[in-house]
């Protein structure tokens, strides 16, 4: 008896609620379609790289082949090539282009008169929102054998001889990196900037009633005090390592500089787009995709656990 | 303030300043290099007498792009994407993230996993192909506009967002009659502008700076105009047919320069008047959600 009441009193609630949000229920229904659709169905296409596929007869293949694609890409050695050109150029990229925008926030702190470091922030931001496909565009121009900037300098001062910076296998990851660092590094900079406005301005008092000079309140008040945010982002970027500018390796690839400049996702897009190798290339992108989620689960995990701070 | 100008400070700032201002430079360099081959006379730019002012001032190449039918077809086609997508991606985001950010909701908190679950695993590049082909998107301008149609991270910039509007405007509106649909679109949208203005420009930047999609989705004349500089840059477009082939080389350098600058000038014209609402959005953004 009690417990029929108990139901209907559910049933009822359950009642009110839908009729009190249903324009909140009907306003998902778009976008959770949207979400099945193009997110969660091609997640579930991943059993691709399990399954022979053959054209025109269906997205998910026609039999089932186990790991037959894992174990061939793992004797593949441009699979391994390109594992470690990827683990190379990320581990560069980390090195070079993690400390910089740290550095570079820092320094703009110092800056006192605010006009100029409005300007410097606002230009700074800028190469953020450039097309990468303009920025390979204008480095391939700077650095152009017959009319570069670069070049030209270079034969007017020290009298070499043009070089074809696009081309040869040595300079592509520097110049890999160097555009991040073109790119990215102002953007990044605002979270540390963030991070070091909200210093309490104490602290800096208190450094200077000390004697400390600025460049030791750098040291002993700003990194101690942003390094909680330096490890969270830090931790993230690890966990990130794998995701590389796809695009841009693309438009940076040309076949002279193929034994560096191939990357997992420059694989995939090889053997799948180019060569119509569905299963094989599914297989190699689902790999990368288990790992990157591996790396970034376990990275937010330890950066929870040393600073109570995780992307989610 | 008597303390502040010692020695040590003012070489500190002067340390200081002189690196500022090499950013600055290092960050302009590249577009006024640009901007100066674009503007040059072709000999000068063959004889490398260009650097950083335009030698012998001509408009030849920004005519002849402008003459050229492809460049403004393409040109067209990035705007409509920019605008359609910006557009669709603004209003399915609101539609979602006003909902998530009610907790009352039986399934937000499912939903909000579900979402943030796809922002570290997916597809990957081939079942999204073969997805997009497979709903026969594959050579329609849909191609661009409706994989793209809600990010993540934005959905939860502005979930926060919706968040922190007081929540007695709504009930008060609620108690008026309004229903939910109206007071997102009446009271919650409007005052929810620095938010929308902020997901919408990182919207329409990326649907201006995309090429990718459209290269691996689309036909020829529906290419969008960083597809059509990227098939300039790899030679795979001719360009400068009109003049003679010696010149050929000289002039599609001062024609890719010109395709740079035009391709680029909206967002580099836009993002001033913008920047002000994007560093609030990306410190929300950082906030997790």
């Amino acid at each position: 008896m009690a417990l029929t009441e108990n139901r209907t009193k559910r049933e009822n609630n359950r009642q009110k609620h839908f009729k009190r949000y249903w324009q909140l229920y009907a306003m998902m229904v778009l976008p959770i379609i949207y979400f099945i659709v193009f997110k969660y169905i091609p997640m579930f296409g991943n059993i691709l790289a399990f399954r022979r596929y053959r054209p025109g007869m269906g997205a998910y293949g026609v039999s089932w082949v186990g790991l037959k694609y894992f174990k061939m890409f793992m004797q593949d050695p441009a699979f391994w090539r390109a594992f470690r050109n990827t683990l190379t150029i990320s581990l560069g990229n980390l090195i070079i282009n993690f400390p910089i925008p740290i550095i570079f926030a820092i320094l703009l702190n110092e800056v006192h008169h605010v006009r100029f470091k409005k300007v410097v922030q606002t230009v700074s931001y800028m190469p953020r929102f450039i097309s990468t496909v303009v920025v390979i565009a204008i480095l391939s121009e700077m650095l152009s054998p017959s009319s570069g900037l670069l070049n030209m300098f270079l034969q007017n001062t020290f009298g070499i001889e043009p070089i074809y910076f696009m081309n040869e296998p040595q300079y592509f990851r520097w110049l890999y990196i160097l555009t991040d660092t073109w790119q990215f590094t102002g953007w990044t900079a605002i979270i540390y900037l963030a991070a070091i406005t909200g210093i309490s301005a104490d602290l800096f008092e208190a450094a200077r009633i000390d004697g400390a000079n600025r460049i030791q309140q750098i040291f002993y008040v700003t990194i101690p005090s942003i390094m909680p945010t330096i490890m969270v982002l830090l931790i993230l970027n690890v966990g990130r390592m794998l995701s590389l500018g796809f695009e841009k390796v693309l438009l940076m690839y040309t076949p002279s500089n193929s034994q560096v400049s191939d990357i997992i996702d420059t694989l995939v897009y090889r053997t799948g787009l180019a060569n119509q190798n569905y299963s094989y290339a599914t297989a190699i992108g689902l790999f990368s995709g288990i790992i990157g989620i591996i790396l970034v689960s376990s990275s937010n995990a330890i950066s929870k656990k040393l600073t109570g701070d995780g992307i989610y | 303030m008597k303390r502040y100008h010692t020695k040590g400070n003012i070489i500190f700032d002067s340390i200081i300043y002189v690196v500022m201002i090499l950013v600055l430079l290092l960050c302009l360099m590249p577009f006024i290099y640009m901007l100066a081959v674009s503007l040059s006379d072709p000999n000068a730019i063959i004889n490398n007498k260009v650097s950083f002012f335009p030698i012998g001032l001509n408009f030849e190449a920004y005519k002849q792009i402008f003459t050229y039918p492809n460049f403004f077809k393409a040109y067209g086609n990035t705007i409509f994407y920019t605008v359609g997508g910006t557009l669709i991606s603004l209003i399915m985001t609101s539609l979602f993230a006003y909902p998530l950010s009610k907790t009352v909701l039986a399934g937000q908190k499912v939903a909000m996993k579900m979402v943030v679950f796809s922002m570290f695993f997916s597809g990957g590049l081939i079942p999204n192909y073969l997805l997009i082909s497979n709903l026969g998107l594959t050579g329609t301008r849909f191609a661009m506009l409706l994989p793209f149609a809600i990010n993540q991270f934005n959905l939860i910039i502005l979930i926060n967002f919706f968040k922190s509007i007081p929540t007695e405007i709504e009930e008060a509106a609620l108690i008026d009659g309004l229903g939910y649909f109206k007071i997102l679109g009446k009271i919650v949208v409007p005052l929810s502008k620095p938010a929308l203005a902020t997901i919408g420009l990182y919207t329409a930047v990326f649907f201006w700076n995309d090429w990718f999609n459209g290269l691996i989705y689309l036909n020829t004349s529906q290419f969008p105009v960083m597809l059509f500089l990227r098939n300039i840059v790899n030679g795979t477009s001719m360009i400068g047919d009109a003049a003679g082939s010696a010149d050929k080389a000289t002039i599609a350098i001062s024609i890719k320069s010109a395709v740079i600058i035009t391709s680029t000038l909206p967002i580099i014209i836009l993002y001033p008047f913008l920047q002000k609402y994007f560093v609030k959005g990306l410190t929300v953004g950082s906030v997790k959600g």
